[in-house]
């Protein structure tokens, strides 16, 4: 008996479509994936509908069609700088009386954290759950354990209903039910950064094409998640400006020759812009680029730095900074990085032997990060997860009327 | 025309006798409008009067301007505003009929004024509007405070709003790209100079049409046509060429210019004035390739204002200046816009869909969903099929887009970073 599950990441550059196979003794064997360039994206946001529905219609078939099978029901990523997260807490006193902590108090708790409703035009898309706490203490599971007071925490992410529904009605054209959204950071260090890297505390730093996302672990929890809108498409745009030349050409030269610092070798040397040495090419110092690329990624840091302030303490992140995303590939990103912000900093690499070669690459990281956390159980303990259950997105899909 | 001209005319470039019907006047308004009339060399302008206003009487008496106009001493006792616009605007509106009587039967009107400031951002476009009601023909000259200048640039954001409702063309000159020119070790009063070589650039380039006879000729009326509408967004830009290969250097030039590559401006004109200047040597083959490629480069609409002048101390000199706006109430009938004089001549505008500017929907657009802001691009003014592998985002850059501003603690994040610090970069 075998499940097919699929997972989709609407990205600002390409859509990614991945079909996973999972079969009672074995664990989750990738049968399909695809990536198709999107053009209806600006900054995580979709502006363009038929482009960027075309786009991910076209990776899911292909990603269906090396599979050999069609997927029913996918998980979404979701990122774009409409979404706000916050800490929501809920708290339950320990109802029975010899004190023994039952899975109807941990309801309670986690009932009254989500309680809260977002605001008008606002959804929630993801919950969260931070440690429990047991009477002071954290505690993994605390169901039967000796207590009076327990407090639980979600860290809640809404997101704004127009741009939720524009990204499910891409899916839904397609025949294709969402079983739950996922936020892409979430997702992606989910395969980035292993359990005993959580525990130690880390950040994880997503740097895509439109916008860069944040994730922090503290204990092996997520402590925060938030956007930053700038990403690879604004290195291009300065380069385009910074050097005067068409944005297809500043593409090129970033992911050719761009670094985040300038590089003292490459004093006074110059490259092509077109390169086939036609009329009208020029061409333009290393130094040139490497300088535009650096006040932007410095810029991005520093807004990073600042977002986080005091959440940036080594003592809590105590495994330092991890990059993925396509920016993760810059040439000295890391440097700069661990200089703004202050931490140890390297560029995320998947664990040796738990993904196929040809697929552990950053572009993956989310899609592959969609299907392991979808996958794994978040609910609360001592409750087995139900494949009928009403999840936080039966809810939303009734709030936003569709599904 | 331009034929006739050429023969009738005895080539002679004193820039005074010719269309003496025309009235061109420089206003500086405010500290920074004032310095920047100051700056430039009255010589080159010989014929155009000029004129400074502020509510600062002081800086009034220092100015070397031929016609001073002060206002608001009421409100500050010939004291400067300390930055309040509402306060200059205030003043301005209640001193209109002064004003009025100093555009009285004024053509062209170049405005100057520094945006960030109380009495520049708040009087310029009370002035722009009375100069419009007159009749007059409106461009605008604007400097812009740094971006590090966080509040004065967010009211300069709103000021230069507001004059784009008035003026025919308004050519924003951020401070921030005058850290891009010059050496690395140029000094601040050098940046400074270059914005007012950009003033000087563009004014004498207008002027020059106006006012010379050239190869080609245009006059004023082709010019009104052209720009008679709102200003939209603008580009201006120039390049200079010398050698054999002059024409070609200076569109290189051109292309490369940092004026053309600010964050708002405009890739693409709707309107554009070409103006070429040359040596006697000037070939006809060159002007002519320079021309189109201006055009393509600009994806120019049909209203194109083209001039090529001859001036015997360009040597092998070239100079190419352009200046463009688009959006400009974009596909509005011609009829439908403020009169022009009869001597226009007949060019049969294409009938296009009348459709808002995208300055007028720029607080809609926020709301407006993605698809529909999809649509509204694809039936832009642009109808030239020449650069078709340019995609329709490309021509306006990918964060080309008025609507939506991504604002970070005031800085603008979709502008490029090394423009807001102020790193310079050596092209």
């Amino acid at each position: 008996m075998s499940k097919i599950i699929g997972a989709i990441e609407i990205g600002t550059s390409q859509a990614k479509a991945m079909v996973g196979e999972v079969t009672e003794n074995r664990p989750l064997n990738i049968v399909g994936v695809a990536t198709r360039p999107n053009e209806g994206m600006r900054k995580g946001e979709i502006v363009d509908f038929n482009k960027a529905a075309d786009a991910v219609h076209a990776a899911i078939a292909e990603a269906e069609k090396m599979s050999g099978t069609t997927v029913d029901s996918v998980y979404l990523a979701q990122t774009g700088c409409h979404l706000r997260g916050q800490m929501l807490t809920g708290s339950a006193s320990v109802s029975a009386s010899d004190n023994r902590v039952s899975v109807s108090d941990l309801e309670r708790a986690s009932a009254e954290a989500t309680r809260r409703e977002p605001a008008a035009g606002r959804s929630y898309i993801h919950h969260v759950r931070t440690p429990i706490v047991l009477d002071g203490k954290v505690v993994d599971d605390p169901v039967g354990m000796l207590g009076k007071k327990i407090d639980l925490g979600y860290w809640s992410i809404d997101g704004d209903d127009q741009a939720i529904t524009l990204a499910l009605h891409v899916l839904h054209n397609y025949s294709l039910d969402v079983s739950d959204l996922i936020l892409s950071s979430i997702a992606s260090s989910t395969m980035m950064a292993g359990p005993d890297l959580r525990r130690a505390g880390v950040l994880v730093v997503d740097l895509g094409a439109g916008v860069t996302d944040l994730a922090v672990y503290r204990q092996g929890y997520v402590a925060y998640t938030g956007v930053v809108p700038v990403g690879g498409d604004h290195v291009t745009g300065d380069l385009s400006m910074g050097l005067r030349v068409l944005e297809p050409y500043a593409e090129k030269l970033k992911l050719e020759h761009g670094k985040a610092s300038p590089d003292p070798s490459d004093e006074g040397e110059d490259v092509w812009i077109i390169g086939n040495k036609t009329i009208g090419d020029r061409s333009v110092s290393r130094k040139a680029i490497s300088d535009v690329i650096h006040v932007r990624v410095v810029e991005l840091f520093e807004i990073i730095s600042k977002e986080l302030g005091e959440l940036l303490d080594p003592e809590e992140l105590k495994g330092g900074v991890l990059l993925t995303g396509g920016g993760a590939e810059l040439p000295g990103i890391e440097e700069v990085a661990s200089k703004v912000l202050g931490l140890p900093t390297r560029k995320a690499s998947f664990t040796p032997g738990s993904i196929a070669p040809e697929l552990a690459r950053h572009e993956n990281a989310t899609v592959l990060g969609l299907l392991h956390y979808g996958l794994e159980d978040h609910g609360l303990p001592g409750r087995k997860r139900k494949d009928n259950e009403e999840g936080i997105f039966t809810k939303l899909k009734d709030l936003i009327g569709i599904g | 025309m331009s034929q006739e001209n050429f023969l009738e005319q005895d080539i002679s470039f004193s820039p005074a006798n010719e269309n003496p019907g025309i009235r061109a006047k420089i206003i500086g308004v405010g500290g920074a409008g004032i310095s920047l009339v100051d700056g430039l060399r009255f010589d080159d302008f010989q014929g155009v009067e000029n004129l400074v206003v502020d509510v600062d009487s002081r800086a009034l008496s220092d100015s070397l301007a031929s016609q001073k106009l002060s206002f608001g001493r009421r409100h500050t006792r010939g004291m400067g505003t300390g930055g309040e616009y509402a306060l200059a605007r205030k003043a301005m509106e209640e001193e209109k009929d002064l004003i009025r009587k100093n555009l009285e039967g004024v053509d062209l009107v170049f405005l100057l004024a520094g945006l960030g400031g109380g009495t520049g951002g708040g009087a310029v476009s009370v002035i722009a509007r009375l100069a419009r009601d007159s009749g007059a023909l409106v461009f605008a000259f604007t400097p812009l405070p740094f971006s590090w200048e966080k509040g004065r640039h967010a009211q300069a954001e709103e000021c230069l709003a507001d004059l784009r409702k008035h003026a025919n063309a308004v050519i924003p000159l951020p401070n921030d790209s005058l850290l891009q020119v010059g050496g690395p070790d140029a000094t601040a009063l050098e940046c400074f100079a270059e914005a007012g070589r950009n003033v000087s650039k563009g004014i004498s380039a207008i002027c020059s049409l106006v006012f010379r006879r050239g190869m080609i000729d245009v006059d004023f009326a082709h010019l009104r046509k052209a720009f008679n509408r709102k200003a939209g967004r603008t580009l201006f830009g120039y390049g200079e060429g010398e050698g054999p290969d002059a024409i070609r250097h200076a569109l290189r030039e051109l292309m490369v210019c940092p004026m053309l590559h600010l964050p708002d401006v405009s890739k693409a004109a709707d309107a554009l004035l070409i103006l070429i200047t040359g040596g006697t040597g000037m070939g006809m083959a060159a002007l002519q390739q320079a021309s189109m490629e201006i055009r393509e480069e600009f994806k120019a609409g049909e209203h194109v204002v083209f001039g090529a002048h001859v001036d015997e101390n360009m040597g092998d000199r070239i100079q190419i200046t352009v200046l463009g706006a688009t959006d400009l109430e974009a596909g509005l009938p011609v009829a439908d816009v403020a009169p022009v004089s009869e001597h226009i001549i007949a060019v049969s505008p294409k009938a296009k869909r009348a459709h808002e500017s995208k300055l007028a929907s720029v607080k809609k657009a926020k709301s407006s969903s993605p698809s529909q802001k999809g649509k509204a691009k694809s039936k832009g003014p642009v109808d030239q099929n020449t650069f078709d592998f340019m995609e329709d985002g490309n021509q306006r850059g990918i964060f080309d887009d008025l609507s939506s501003r991504n604002l970070y603690e005031g800085e603008d994040l979709d502008v490029p970073a090394y423009l807001r610090r102020g790193v310079k970069i050596a092209v």
